[in-house]
């Protein structure tokens, strides 16, 4: 084990387990003022008129009227209103904001605003979106994004197969939960606007409120609270929260906080996008593996958010870890009158991989053979062409880790054995996780920029964008810092980010905080060591570079999608009670490659909290849309899997440095949600000696498919 | 009045409601008399559905219709035990108390550890989750098949009832205005197999998609005595005391499990919600009866044959 992985106490533990951290809701402010969303009741309508009552000296009423700059939550496209001009396109939309002291008051104004709408007809499912339901929601074909891509001769082997095997795949909605519900408080300060708020990406905030603001660079200011986890739903949402505190203070000009309710964030924060994907696969006489032809389709809800780069990635990350020699993927986000859809742990990957992976059961399945020895012939290797025609740069370690997983769950013994009777099933799944940004977006849009200070009394201070939300950064950026200077960890100081003091080093998302900027932080600490006797005290900047062995055309997608990929496999065994078709885990193991971890509690936190929060995703957690409303929208009744729904996860983990990460890391973050769910699927499949396409798996279906 | 009260100001209407916190039974009944004509007043034990139910935006007051009269000072509900071979547990005892009590029925024991979470079952009590009259009140199933009766007092007087009449829809009971649920009572049931059954949505902190409590007496081969109750499957608990019947006195293979079947197939009628299916409610309702008879009582005595 190298010394960088060896587990040092978390930095944020001790505060965070006895309850004395201060999170969004413990800060209050003098003159300190609330906030509550006033929103539509209609998923489709135009607003004909707004009936507000009289307000009380010290209550505002906050809407499309008092925003100074751009009507927008500024995203990828500005189609998202910061608060409803005219036309409402998802239930719970924005309409205004409540402002004031008592927050009794404001519920009594709150009750009181009255709207007239005309109705429109609304198109919920993707059938409903591609047939133009009520017209289109967006632009002239509901498409927020229709992308095509191609590998070697596909024609050609559709041409040849013996014969085409299908599979329709679907996955559905997912809620983040994260324990501390969103929120924000914005202030007035030096003739600016300042925000504090439990989110992913500081410059994402602020982008947002200067353009609804209209204000430049040093009009607005934020600052990350401490978050009480993210996975993903603190990537979008915070802007749409921040634009409209923004213009509530500029107002108002005393601070304002918002803080969600449970009920408030399931409802109406934004969800993993539902997926629908066709697969198509040639096969030779022989049972090989000709092309696969798959279709993808995501629903994107109401607004674009991040739908485009998802859906790039669930398209290159469309044939798993397969060298599939020709293919074609063709994929599709359709605007929707839901909640729009948005970024979640995985960020398109998890819909794909269960795709492929129940696809490929389901081939072997046909063809008689087992599941696991088909799919490890057809795994990538270094040098091979990826489904964008780029190439996989690194040492694969899939057979080793496949080796690994098989001694580890017995699965040899079980796979046969279960195949003979009902009851119980041992299912195993794949993954590959790109790193970091999609394609060139890193140098295109990201431009990551670290700082690290040395400062009179010795101190190191980093200066990042990236957060805290729960993954352990504050420990790690500060381990590598320490590693490379060889001074001790105390003597690393990293605040939570403040726009008035870090560079931007980018969103705290896509598996990169640790490769990307984690390996700036490396090497601006090598460059401060070097330096460190010239002066008492100075700074260090790094700008992110394209690793050089990448390239990427990003207008006919092809190239290298990733600079590098994190590896899983994860195995899942399963008891299916023929009484009640409730299904019982008896068993998780996982092997995983993140490079180096570079500190080995830390992943093994990632690997249980990523495989469980798959394994609810792919058995608990059912989300549905009723009349454009979610039905689940109470912890009563979204289940998440508690500590007594899953036995202990059985992971480890194989080392392959990357060159270009801190210490060799790659990133694992997403990765370790990306198998457990096909996983679990397939192990159900097997249990009950029927396919399963739809996830999550429950009790219900299983029923469904067994009459 | 020892009681507090505490003023607040109610949501909507701005009426300010009174919080009563009695430390006699007598002081709470006449509270009740006085103010329950015009409904004014909620008895409140361990507030785990009424707190949720009339729960606001956070940082307000619930917003709760009426006054509340708190029952959780009372040492008078507070006794469980055994008198005239009945198990009696007051109205104000928690589902811990009852869970951890070694004396309480076993099933009844069973249903509670499956219910929320201890934080929930320190609170909230068996009275609590009778009067709130869910169909998938967990704690029904057991006390339906064990022949449970209500206490309910009144200023002046008190009755007795057999749990299935004091229930008598969802959410509904033949409590009076001025009446209160002052304890269950539990007879001594004699029994060869038991059986409960709690299908949630998941292992722990769920409420119940269905929910079964069976028991049954055999005797040298035969059906002495059966129960079989239901949760969650229609408006009200099923139990069906003239299936029980035609069962009972029979050998295993004189079971005419078919027609049983189907006599509890008429009876069971869910519906779909955010939970689950009717489809899968009524398909498991009648797994568990098939497999209670078939498995649990039949291949038990052949094994031990």
């Amino acid at each position: 084990m190298k010394d960088i992985q060896k587990a040092v106490p978390r930095v944020d533990a001790r505060g965070k387990a006895e309850g004395t951290t201060a999170y969004l809701a413990d800060l209050r402010m003098e003159g300190m003022l609330h906030g509550k969303f006033f929103r539509s009741t209609r998923a489709r309508a135009r607003i004909v008129s707004i009936r507000k009552p009289e307000l009380p000296a010290g209550y505002y009423i906050i809407d499309k009227d008092d925003v100074p700059g751009e009507n927008v939550v500024a995203m990828i496209e500005n189609d998202w209103p910061a608060f409803v001009d005219r036309e409402v396109n998802y239930l719970g939309e924005i309409i205004s904001l409540v402002v004031g002291p008592d927050r009794e008051e404001i519920v009594r104004i709150h009750d009181s605003i009255e709207v007239e709408y005309e109705e429109l007809e609304p198109a919920f499912s993707l059938e409903e979106a591609s047939a133009l339901k009520g017209g289109p929601i967006h632009g002239k074909d509901n498409l927020f994004a229709d992308y095509f891509i191609s590998k070697g001769t596909p024609d050609e082997a559709f041409r040849k197969a013996a014969r085409i095997i299908e599979d329709t795949c679907d996955t559905g909605l997912q809620e983040h939960i994260y324990i501390e519900p969103q929120g924000m408080l914005g202030w007035w300060e030096d003739d600016r606007v300042v925000l504090k708020g439990s989110l992913q990406c500081p410059y994402y905030v602020k982008h947002a409120a200067q353009e609804v603001l209209g204000c430049d660079d040093e009009g607005i200011r934020v600052i990350q609270s401490t978050t009480g986890g993210a996975f993903g739903g603190k990537e979008d949402y915070p802007e749409v929260i921040g634009a409209a505190i923004a213009v509530a203070v500029n107002r108002i000009k005393k601070p304002v906080r918002i803080v969600f309710d449970r009920t408030e964030d399931i409802s109406f924060t934004c969800k993993r996008h539902p997926s629908r994907i066709r697969f198509r696969t040639a096969v030779d006489e022989k049972g090989g593996i000709l092309g696969m032809d798959i279709d993808i389709h995501l629903s994107g809800g109401a607004y674009e958010t991040y739908s485009d780069v998802v859906l790039q990635r669930t398209m290159f990350t469309a044939t798993g870890v397969y060298d599939i020699p020709s293919s074609r993927v063709r994929g599709r986000a359709w605007a929707t009158n839901m909640v729009p859809s948005g970024a979640f742990r995985g960020f398109g990957a998890p819909q794909a991989l269960f795709g492929i992976e129940t696809h490929m059961n389901h081939i072997a399945r046909e063809l008689k053979v087992d599941p696991l020895e088909y799919k490890s012939r057809y795994f990538l290797q270094k040098g091979a062409a990826t489904v964008t025609n780029g190439r996989i740069y690194e040492d694969v370690l899939l057979p080793e880790m496949t080796r690994q997983i098989r001694e580890m769950s017995n699965y040899k013994r079980k796979y046969d054995e279960y195949s003979k009777s009902f009851g119980r099933g041992i299912g195993v799944a794949f993954a590959l996780h790109g790193c970091g940004f999609t394609g060139d977006g890193e140098q295109r849009l990201i431009k990551a920029v670290v700082r690290l200070v040395k400062r009179e009394d010795e101190k190191i201070e980093i200066l990042v964008s990236n957060v805290e939300m729960g993954q352990g950064l504050l420990t790690t950026y500060r381990k590598i810092v320490s590693k490379v200077l060889g001074v001790p960890l105390e003597m690393i100081i990293y605040e939570n980010p403040d726009t008035a003091r870090v560079p931007d080093s980018g969103p705290t998302a896509a598996s990169r905080s640790i490769m990307v900027v984690g390996y700036l932080l490396q090497e601006a600490a090598k460059e401060l060591k070097q330096r460190w006797d010239d002066e008492s005290s100075f700074e260090v900047e790094k700008h992110f570079k394209m690793p050089p062995h990448t390239s990427w055309n990003q207008d006919t997608l092809q190239g290298d999608a990733y600079p590098s990929y994190g590896w899983g496999v994860v195995a899942v065994e399963v008891e299916v009670d023929p009484v009640t078709f409730e299904v019982e885990t008896k068993g998780i193991w996982a092997v995983h490659d993140v490079g180096v971890p570079i500190d080995e509690r830390v992943m093994e936190g990632q690997v249980t909290g990523g495989v469980i929060q798959a394994l609810g995703y792919g058995s608990l957690e059912k989300l549905e849309l009723k009349d454009g409303r979610f039905y689940q929208n109470t912890m009563t009744d979204y289940m998440i899997p508690t500590s007594l729904d899953f036995p202990k996860v059985e992971g480890s983990f194989v080392e392959n440095p990357y060159p270009y990460g801190p210490f060799g890391a790659k990133g694992g973050g997403e990765l370790v949600f990306d198998s457990a769910a096909p996983a679990f699927s397939a192990a159900v499949e097997q249990a009950i000696g029927k396919p399963i396409s739809r996830i999550p798996v429950i009790p219900e279906d299983i029923m469904e498919v067994l009459s | 009045m020892v009681g507090n009260r505490r003023t607040y100001p109610a949501r909507g209407d701005r009426r300010v409601h009174i919080t009563y916190r009695p430390e006699t039974l007598r002081e709470a009944l006449s509270l009740m008399k006085e103010s329950g004509k015009e409904k004014r007043v909620k008895p409140f034990a361990g507030g785990t559905d009424l707190m949720v139910r009339h729960r606001g935006w956070h940082g307000t007051t619930s917003g709760f219709p009426s006054d509340i009269l708190f029952l959780d000072r009372i040492d008078e509900l507070k006794c469980c035990g055994f008198y005239d071979k009945e198990y009696h547990i007051g109205a104000a005892c928690t589902l811990a108390e009852v869970e951890q009590d070694d004396r309480a029925p076993s099933i009844l024991k069973e249903a509670i550890t499956l219910m929320a979470a201890p934080a929930l079952r320190n609170r909230g009590t068996l009275a609590g989750n009778i009067c709130n009259a869910s169909p998938a009140g967990d704690t029904l199933p057991p006390l339906f098949i064990l022949d449970a009766r209500i206490t309910l007092i009144r200023q002046g007087g008190s009755r007795t009832i057999p749990i299935e009449d004091f229930i008598t829809g969802p959410g509904e009971t033949v409590l009076g205005d001025d009446e209160l649920l002052a304890e269950i009572r539990i007879p001594i049931t004699e029994y060869t197999h038991l059986c409960y059954r709690k299908v949630g949505t998941r292992k722990a902190n769920a409420l119940s998609k269905l929910s079964f409590a069976a028991l049954a007496g055999i005797e040298g081969g035969e059906i002495r005595d059966i129960r079989i109750a239901l949760g969650a499957v229609a408006p009200r608990i099923v139990r069906d005391r003239e299936i029980e019947a035609s069962l009972q006195g029979k050998a295993f293979d004189e079971i005419d499990l078919r027609g049983t079947l189907e006599a509890y197939g008429k009876l069971i009628c869910p519906i779909d919600d955010q939970r689950s299916t009717a489809a899968y409610r009524k398909q498991v309702a009648l797994n568990l009866i098939e497999n209670f008879i078939t498995r649990d009582i039949r291949e038990d005595i052949q094994s031990k044959e």
